[in-house]
């Protein structure tokens, strides 16, 4: 009966040339911009790979200087692009691309794409996510405004109801059926988006990505199956089909073009954020509180068990060199903790946004597990980071044990390769899906009020008048 | 004073009207009978210019439709199959706003509650909203905007349709004082009994076209019944 | 007659409640939008005050060292001597060259949440300085503002389709449009009717709340340039709001059910609003790709790589160019200030022409953006907006070619002292250059938004006049 019942669904809507239009455009679109992102992202990624071999290579190559002329010198070290931004790019065009490891200094990301782009860029990307954030649900919604409300003012629900279908099984055959025809679009639209992933990664990576695709898979259908719930109950208990489909807009407007501006206003309001100038005010008189030279001469001294400093067996210059090091490390971290933590409470708040706008959760789960979200750039910040006072560390030892030598303490080859390359390892899905605990659950509780509320009212709230 | 020269409408493959030759004169009612589908709206809608004529001419007083359809349209009244007005507006309201298009200036509220005591709509009702009136009520206020416009010519489509035996019979007796004074009417029907009664001529219509003319005080109730059913059967 | 249509539209709207649900609407989105856009000018007013007050004490700290080491009150100490031009040029006396919100910038975040809007010049590289960025949450960025832009691009002509989507068809599912045809009104004199009323509620009430918001948020509405930027802001408009309304009269037209026009009209609105300019975005960002700025960074720094390693040959070789400049009968060894510099400036010299390569791609992509904006009225009058707000890309490179011009002019008065090691005196503090803000001419916005306003103006009198071409001869059936 219901399978039944779903099969006259996707069969009216096969013939309904609305849908076969908007189904259309759709799916071009989707197509287009995994082709577009497939492109992006190989592209990228060699240019980020070919610039970290040369970056490495001048590093070794830069000749004799003083180990700490070097660490001015630094390195470069450039944000990977994850396999699965070619479905998300997430935040990245508003993250910089690029940082520069150097000593004293934690640099800031620099070169967002975002500043490059046109100003077009602005009305939004077009992405295999905002097709399915955005314009899958107007679909969904497109083929479920008339669900009930159409067979109420055709006189066709008098009929069904006369034949003593029962409630429940016309909503479920409806949903099924909604379900069924969106999926002729999606599944192939998947499969085509996996073998570009396939083809796209390197040996290892695509299967290392498997998990988080077969989460976002997943949630993906959640917000999905929430839009489908939730448009059978509003066309369940709307009068007349124009009223469920201005109802159902009106909604749609809210989830994709408000709340998301409206809950990134009062998370910022909430959480605030510095200005660049006094945060960068901060950290200048943060930094200027380091031990003045002499106590660290003292300190130094009675370590070494000397009375003076010509006595040291080491060379104090290395010593302090690293102490200042240490006490701007110890800054960083606490006030680019700070900054960032500010940020991620304000992302922490638009994802509960999510109470109202299911759009919320969706975003920040998919760009989550596409390894495009604030997140994953805080974690490959701290990662570069970390490399970057490795760095300079294995130098400023290295003048430390110098001791004191005739002439101009010099570095070469061999302490330069003393420093390890930059790897980094993206998160493993299990910490994306910790930190998208919020937004997975909210989109399950979508997903499953949805479904409840459909079928409640379908039961209760239909009648035939 | 509502005239059909040669007039035809046809939907692609299909003819709705049959070249159809009708004068209506002032003072005159002229019922059109005829089973669903038979071509009676379309008549009324082609004298409305609501739709093109495919081929013909539908004069008023004279003037062409398509040719002048504003003049046209000062000079007749139209009362639809379906009575629907503006639901959250008062009755009062509906009226002084088709009124004044009609007449291009505003009557007065005056002048229009003249017009509903004499199509006698309950007293204290004009100020109600429509969306709590009787389908008879609703009709009292379409022929109060008629009479409101003088207009010289009425078009009818199913007006006694839904109505209760007593409205039908108001709606009857205004319809005759206006035909009284003058006005020529073409009323499109199911009721045989009040085209008998109403009518000073019936036509009836099948498939398009126009079968038979007959003068209502020429034969009786039964006559006309038996003579429409023949129609309709061969 | 028109006048009979627009009484009974406002009885009708009143009767049903529309009226106060469109006024309450407005009035929260606009004022709501109002009070973001002002946030975001306080906001960045305040860091600009901050900033300025910070310079100006730090200009008189310096003064004050000066005017000591000179009566011998205090001895010079440090790293770098403080009375040498490198340490005053580059840090005690480093100035901030900002581009204050302009008098409408409430109306339009714009790009200017993205661009930054001051820097902290030094003599030493334009490129470290103009790569700055003001501090946001990219998450933030990404999802956009909440201002007066975003309600009139997005949502007002959602309300406009909201009030017209079923003009005629409401009529016809009603049965009004019939008793209305009979009498003698034509089609296009009813719907003129109601498209004169709602078009004139809606775009009165966003020209009030608007004008009544930017007084409260204190535009300062005294002067001649603000007015003429409102006057133009208005035009657009309402242009744009007859863009939605010919499309709303189009639709109906072709007398379609209530759903079908809701439909379709919601399908222009996705097409033109959303659709349309990712689409375009894709285009010129695939025809005219910007080239990598990974490749860029790499481009400096195989440049910078080979100039450091001549390090100071690099500074004997500017001397002999520039003999002006060699320290007074010294035959000392080169400092390390002279040697940087030296070095830096040979790197600029080397980069300049990836730089120029890169800017050269980004503009072409800019022009040919520029040419797709008349693809959508959406696209146009974002353009405009965020000319007129003064947050356009158009203004900040007003803003960064003034950043460019007033960097040489520093860099011109502190490197011959670097290299001829000058130590400073409290009196060259009045001969430093100086930098102020420069407004964009009147002429230059208008001349900008001008182009947009006739393409707009194109748009909505295009399907004005086929929308009232069709409706005026319809009829009312088949
Ligand atoms: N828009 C249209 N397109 C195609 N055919 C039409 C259209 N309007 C009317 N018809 C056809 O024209 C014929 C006459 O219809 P009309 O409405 O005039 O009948 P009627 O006599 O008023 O019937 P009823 O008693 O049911 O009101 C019918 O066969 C109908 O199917
Ligand atoms: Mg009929």
């Amino acid at each position: 009966m219901i399978g039944y019942i779903a099969h006259k669904e996707m069969r009216e809507m096969r013939r309904d040339g609305r849908f076969q239009v908007a189904a259309g455009i759709v799916m071009t679109l989707l197509v287009v911009s995994v082709a577009i992102g497939w492109e992006q992202y190989v592209t990228v990624s060699r240019q980020h790979e070919q610039a970290r071999a040369e970056t490495r290579e001048q590093w070794l190559t830069q000749g004799k200087k003083n180990p700490h002329s070097a660490a001015h010198y630094g390195v470069y070290a450039f944000k990977p692009k994850s396999p699965l931004s070619l479905v998300d790019r997430g935040a990245d065009p508003y993250t910089g691309v690029a940082v520069w490891l150097e000593a004293h200094k934690q640099n800031e990301f620099k070169y967002k794409p975002a500043r490059d782009a046109n100003t077009l860029a602005r009305f939004g990307d077009l992405t295999a996510s905002s097709v399915m954030q955005l314009l899958i649900p107007l679909l969904i919604i497109l083929m479920s405004f008339s669900a009930f409300a159409g067979e109420k003012e055709q006189g066709t629900l008098r009929l069904l109801l006369s034949m003593g279908v029962a409630r429940e099984k016309l909503a479920i055959g409806k949903a099924l059926g909604i379900a069924g025809g969106l999926g002729t679009l999606l599944v192939p639209a998947a499969v085509m988006g996996s073998a570009a992933l396939m083809l796209g990664s390197e040996e290892g990576a695509f299967s290392a990505n498997l998990p988080r695709l077969a989460w976002m898979t997943a949630s993906y259908l959640l917000y999905f199956a929430a839009f489908i719930g939730l448009s059978l109950t509003v066309s369940a208990m709307a009068r007349t089909g124009r009223l469920a489909l201005v109802c159902l807009l009106g909604f749609w407007i809210f989830n994709g073009l408000a709340a998301p501006r409206l809950m990134s206003d009062v998370s910022r309001t909430i959480y605030r954020t510095p200005s660049s100038f006094a945060f960068a005010r901060e950290m200048e008189s943060e930094l200027k509180k380091e031990q003045s030279e002499e106590a660290l001469k003292r300190k130094v001294m009675a370590q070494y068990k000397v009375e003076k400093m010509e006595d040291l067996p080491v060379n104090f210059q290395g010593i302090a060199l690293q102490a200042s090091e240490e006490h701007g490390n110890e800054v960083y971290d606490r006030l680019y903790g700070q900054l960032w933590d500010t940020f991620e409470a304000q992302n922490r708040l638009q994802q509960q946004g999510a109470v109202v706008a299911p759009l919320l959760a969706m975003r920040s789960v998919s760009m989550g597990l596409s390894g495009t979200d604030f997140a994953q750039f805080r974690d490959f910040s701290v990662a570069a980071e970390q490399y970057r006072r490795q760095l300079i560390e294995v130098l400023n030892d290295d003048i430390t044990k110098a001791g004191k030598q005739e002439g101009p303490h010099l570095g070469d080859e061999r302490l330069w390769a003393k420093a390890p390359p930059f790897v980094y390892e993206a998160p493993g899905v299990g910490r994306v899906l910790s930190q998208q605990c919020w937004s997975l659950s909210l989109l399950a509780v979508w997903a499953t009020s949805g479904a409840a509320l459909a079928g409640w009212a379908a039961t209760r709230r239909l009648r035939a008048e | 004073m509502l005239q059909a020269i040669g007039l035809t409408k046809t939907y692609g493959t299909q003819t709705a009207l049959h070249p159809l030759d009708l004068e209506v004169k002032p003072g005159e009612i002229f019922c059109l009978l005829g089973a669903n589908g038979a071509g009676k709206t379309t008549t009324i809608n082609l004298f409305l210019n609501f739709i093109e004529p495919s081929g013909g001419r539908a004069l008023i007083n004279g003037r062409d439709v398509a040719e002048y359809p504003l003049e046209t349209k000062k000079e007749i009244a139209y009362i639809p199959e379906q009575v629907s007005l503006y639901r959250n507006l008062t009755g009062m309201e509906n009226l002084e706003y088709f009124a004044t298009l009609a007449n291009g200036r505003e009557l007065g509220r005056a002048k229009l509650m003249e017009y509903l005591r004499e199509v006698d709509l309950p007293a204290g009702a004009e100020d109600r909203k429509v969306s709590g009136y009787s389908k008879g009520m609703r009709q009292k206020i379409v022929i109060a905007m008629a009479m409101a416009k003088q207009a010289k010519a009425l078009l009818l489509d199913e007006p006694t349709s839904g109505l209760d035996p007593k409205a039908s019979n108001e709606f009857s007796r205004l319809i005759g004082r206006l035909a009284g004074q003058g006005t020529a009417v073409l009323m499109a029907t199911h009721d045989l009994f009040r085209a008998k009664e109403d009518g000073s001529r019936v036509g009836i219509m099948r498939q398009g076209k126009l079968r038979q003319v007959l003068n209502t005080d020429e034969f009786g109730h039964a006559d006309l019944e038996r003579i429409y059913l023949e129609h309709m059967h061969d | 007659m028109i006048s009979t249509i627009v009484k009974q539209e406002w009885r009708l709207l009143q009767a049903d409640r529309t009226l106060g649900a469109v006024v309450l609407l407005m009035g929260l989105l606009v004022g709501y939008s109002l009070y973001n856009g002002s946030a975001w000018v306080g906001f960045q007013r305040e860091t600009l005050a901050g900033a300025e007050a910070e310079q100006s004490k730090r200009l008189a700290k310096l003064k004050q060292d000066l005017e000591d080491f000179e009566a011998g009150r205090k001895e010079p100490k440090g790293f770098q001597d403080p009375r040498s031009a490198g340490a005053i040029g580059g840090v005690t006396a480093a100035p901030h060259v900002a581009m204050p919100p302009a008098p409408l910038a409430t109306l339009a975040i714009g790009q200017s949440d993205l661009y930054p809007y001051y820097f902290k010049l030094n003599p030493r590289s334009k490129q470290a300085i103009l790569a700055n960025d003001e501090i946001e949450n990219p998450t933030n960025l990404l999802a956009g503002r909440f201002d007066l832009a975003f309600v009139l691009i997005y949502l007002f002509p959602l309300l406009i389709l909201a009030l017209g989507y079923n003009m005629v068809a409401s009529e016809r599912e009603q049965g009004t449009l019939l008793l209305a045809l009979s009498q003698p009104v034509t089609m296009g004199q009813l719907v003129a009717g109601k498209v004169l009323l709602r078009g004139g509620l809606l775009l009165g009430l966003v020209v009030a709340f608007t004008l009544a918001g930017a007084l409260v948020t204190g535009v300062d509405l005294g002067s001649g340039t603000v007015w003429l930027r409102l006057g133009l802001w208005i035009a657009m408009m309402t242009l744009y709001a007859g863009f939605w309304f010919g499309l709303a009269v189009l639709v109906n037209s072709w007398q379609s059910s209530s759903a079908t026009n809701a439909l379709t009209l919601a399908g222009c609105w996705l097409g033109l609003v959303l659709v349309a300019p990712s689409v375009a975005n894709l285009l010129a960002t695939s025809l005219y790709p910007v080239p990598s700025r990974v490749e860029m960074v790499q481009a400096m720094r195989r440049a910078g790589k080979e100039a450091q390693l001549k390090g100071s040959t690099l500074l004997a070789k500017y001397m002999e160019d520039h003999p002006e400049l060699m320290p007074e009968g010294e035959k000392t060894q080169p400092d390390f200030a002279s040697i940087t510099y030296a070095v830096q400036m040979e790197v600029d010299k080397q980069v300049q022409p990836v730089l120029d390569q890169f800017d050269r791609q980004v503009t072409r992509q800019q022009e040919f953006a520029d040419r797709f904006r008349f693809i959508s009225p959406a696209i146009l009058a974002q353009s405009a907006m965020n000319d007129l707000a003064g947050t356009s890309l158009g203004r900040y490179q007003h803003f960064s070619r003034q950043v460019d011009g007033f960097f040489e002019e520093w860099r011109a008065y502190f490197l011959p002292k670097i290299f001829q090691k000058t130590k400073l005196k409290a009196a060259d503090l009045e001969s430093f250059p100086r930098y102020s803000f420069r407004e964009e001419e009147d002429a230059a916005i208008t001349g900008r938004v001008g182009v947009v306003l006739a393409g707009m103006a194109a748009f909505s009198s295009v399907v004005l006049m086929v929308g009232f071409g069709r409706i005026k001869s319809a009829r009312a059936a088949g």
